[in-house]
């Protein structure tokens, strides 16, 4: 166990050192590549507890315009506007997670939908505080060279990852878990499913609006079409569901091998449309012939192969754990 | 005075296809249980069959709407039997995925095919109006209204009195029941879904000559169209009809008498979505709907 941990720690370390020796040209593919583990990872966490967001573009876009408007207003630097962004996410998260109530499925889907499209339109509406539609360009006296944010994405998605393997480790886990397959069941175990369902979806929120500020100092440049995107929404459950969904490697898998994939499009066919197309047939393709993803394909043939071996030599079967 | 007039009869205009363009979505949901959320793509598509109609052969986009709508609802018959059925009864997760998947891939293709840019129709009746003193009743609205009614009242009949839309009324309220009855559920689904396409389409064909086609209409319409139903109450026909009434009312409210209205208008659905989420989420006429 201790090993394991060192492992990652070593590697942890090495992921968030990467900008220092990589060439400059990478810095663009961590800073992506970051940003999309960490909404992988945040997406995840919400599903677990059974929340499928439709919508993780209202935490990104309200990271994005947190960081931008604490710096350009009150002219705090990089590293300090990352705080608000994520209290921002954060709080918001929580009202969501309040108001939604007991609704799930469905009904959580289509609001966290609405409730990006509504932020936007907000966005829009009131370019004195905003921007509005011509969008603003942040402070560029206080904007960190590209390799210090590349820097602090690896930090953010590293540690973004091991808040997700430390959850995994606890009962929160599996409060969750039971929280996702049967509610009412949960409830009568003495689960109170409010108060799971905001603090998962707080943290989720907090690290998708820190993401979301990450990018920000990064681009340098916000209006509400980019801040609520709906592409963020798009990738960061294409994600996840590409990798393996409800597990702790999946988001991770997914997020290379979506940004893999995009860049794959990118170079061979070009227009962004495609790379669109692509993700709508990938979410087609993983939902009917792959619904556990990469890391669940693998671990099935990894098991097939032996419980093979196994019923060979002894001729007992296991039943698969989870 | 005479704005209050011009805003209640452009509400209730609007309310018309607000109602056609909720109602095949509502049908849908309480037949199958899934929301579809490729519908706004259907009403894409419908709009795109209208233009290229009208531009390529010269036909009017009333004319060319059954011949659409027709089209529209056997592909996606096609898509339903050859995707959505195996999603059935898979957990929620994979139906909303799935769909979402579906409706991000039909946008896209319409964008590779027919590029981003905005078009839209032009016939006759889209520039001219009634004039009542001073209230102004577009033709092409009134138009659309009354294609609306009588779609509308035609799938009532069609639910009330065919063979098949008893059939479709049993299937919504019981399923398995329905299928002790020794109805064919699963070719029911399949109907309802078609019929679900078709309707979008045909919205799609009226609003080609009342508003801008581009391959992402489909995504706003899709939400105002949820806050429709939701509002109305998942699964009642009748309260889709309300809720697209309130929301028309409310948008064309908000777009006449708040200052910058017409951009607030935009997010008038959200907001009633959100709040009929929290305060009454059964809608109007809802029935329970068990949300697992």
């Amino acid at each position: 166990m201790k090993a394991r941990i060192a492992i990652f720690l070593v590697l942890g370390v090495a992921v968030i050192l990467l900008p220092l020796i990589a060439p400059p040209v990478m810095n663009n593919m961590i800073l992506r590549v970051g940003s999309l583990v960490m909404l992988a990872i945040s997406w995840n966490l919400a599903a677990n507890a059974g929340l499928i967001s439709l919508g993780h573009s209202a935490f990104w876009g309200l990271g994005s315009y947190a960081a931008l408007l604490v710096a350009n207003k009150l002219g705090w630097p990089f590293f300090a506007s990352l705080i608000p962004a994520m209290i921002v996410g954060a709080i918001s998260a929580a009202a969501i997670a309040v108001i939604t109530g007991r609704l799930k499925g469905i009904f959580f889907a289509i609001s966290m939908l609405a409730l990006s499209e509504c932020l936007r339109v907000i966005a829009v509406m009131t370019p004195g505080f905003t921007g509005g539609g011509a969008g603003v360009f942040i402070d560029q006296a206080l904007r960190p060279s590209t390799q210090t944010v590349a820097m602090v994405t690896a930090f953010c998605a590293v540690a973004c990852g091991f808040i997700a393997y430390w959850i995994s480790l606890t009962p929160f886990h599996y409060a969750c878990r039971a929280m996702r397959n049967n509610e009412s069941a949960a409830e009568m175990l003495g689960i109170n499913p409010l108060r799971f369902r905001i603090a998962v979806l707080s943290l989720s929120g907090a690290m998708a609006s820190l993401a979301g500020g990450v990018n920000i100092w990064y681009s340098g440049f916000l209006d509400p079409m980019i801040g609520f995107d709906l592409h963020v929404t798009i990738l960061a459950q294409i994600a996840p569901i590409l990798g393996g969904i409800h597990t702790l490697a999946g988001p991770i898998i997914g997020a290379f091998a979506t940004i893999g994939l995009s860049e794959a499009t990118r170079i061979l066919l070009g227009e962004q449309g495609v790379s669109l197309l692509v993700y709508g047939l990938i979410l087609v393709f993983s939902i009917l012939y792959m619904p556990k993803g990469i890391v669940g394909t693998w671990n099935t043939w990894v098991q097939y192969r032996s419980r093979g071996a196994a019923s060979a030599k002894v001729g007992t079967t296991k039943a698969a754990p989870l | 005075m005479s704005l209050f007039w011009q805003c209640l009869v452009d509400s209730l205009l609007l309310g018309g296809l607000y109602s056609l363009m909720s109602i095949g979505l509502s049908l849908g949901f309480g037949v199958t249980r899934i929301i579809n959320f490729a519908h706004g793509e259907m009403i894409m598509f419908g709009a795109y069959g209208a233009y290229f109609g009208s531009v390529l052969l010269g036909v009017d986009p009333l004319l060319s709407l059954p011949l659409v709508a027709i089209l529209v609802a056997v592909t996606a018959a096609v898509v339903f039997k050859a995707l959505i059925e195996k999603v059935l009864d898979a957990p929620h997760i994979n139906q909303i995925l799935l769909l979402f998947g579906i409706s991000l891939a039909l946008q896209n293709v319409a964008a590779i095919l027919w590029t981003g840019d905005a078009r839209s129709v032009s016939t006759p009746y889209s520039l001219t109006a009634f004039e009542f003193e001073t209230l102004l009743v577009p033709h092409g609205r009134v138009i659309a209204f009354a294609t609306a009614v009588v779609l509308i009242v035609a799938l009532f009949c069609w639910l009330r009195f065919s063979e098949l839309g008893r059939a479709t009324r049993a299937v919504a309220e019981n399923g398995q029941a329905a299928t002790l009855m020794g109805i064919n559920v699963s070719r029911m689904y399949m109907l309802s879904f078609g019929i679900n396409a078709a309707l979008g389409a045909a919205t799609g064909a009226i609003s080609a000559f009342l508003l801008t086609i581009t391959p992402f209409m489909g995504f706003h319409m899709l939400i105002k169209a949820f806050a429709i139903v939701v509002l109305g109450g998942l699964g009642s026909v009748t309260g889709t009809i309300l809720g697209a009434f309130a929301l028309a009312f409310a948008e064309t409210w908000v777009s006449y008498y708040v200052p910058e209205g017409n951009g607030w208008a935009e997010g008038v659905a959200f907001v009633v979505l959100l709040c009929v989420l929290i305060i009454r989420p059964k809608g109007i006429l809802g029935q329970a709907v068990a949300v697992h």
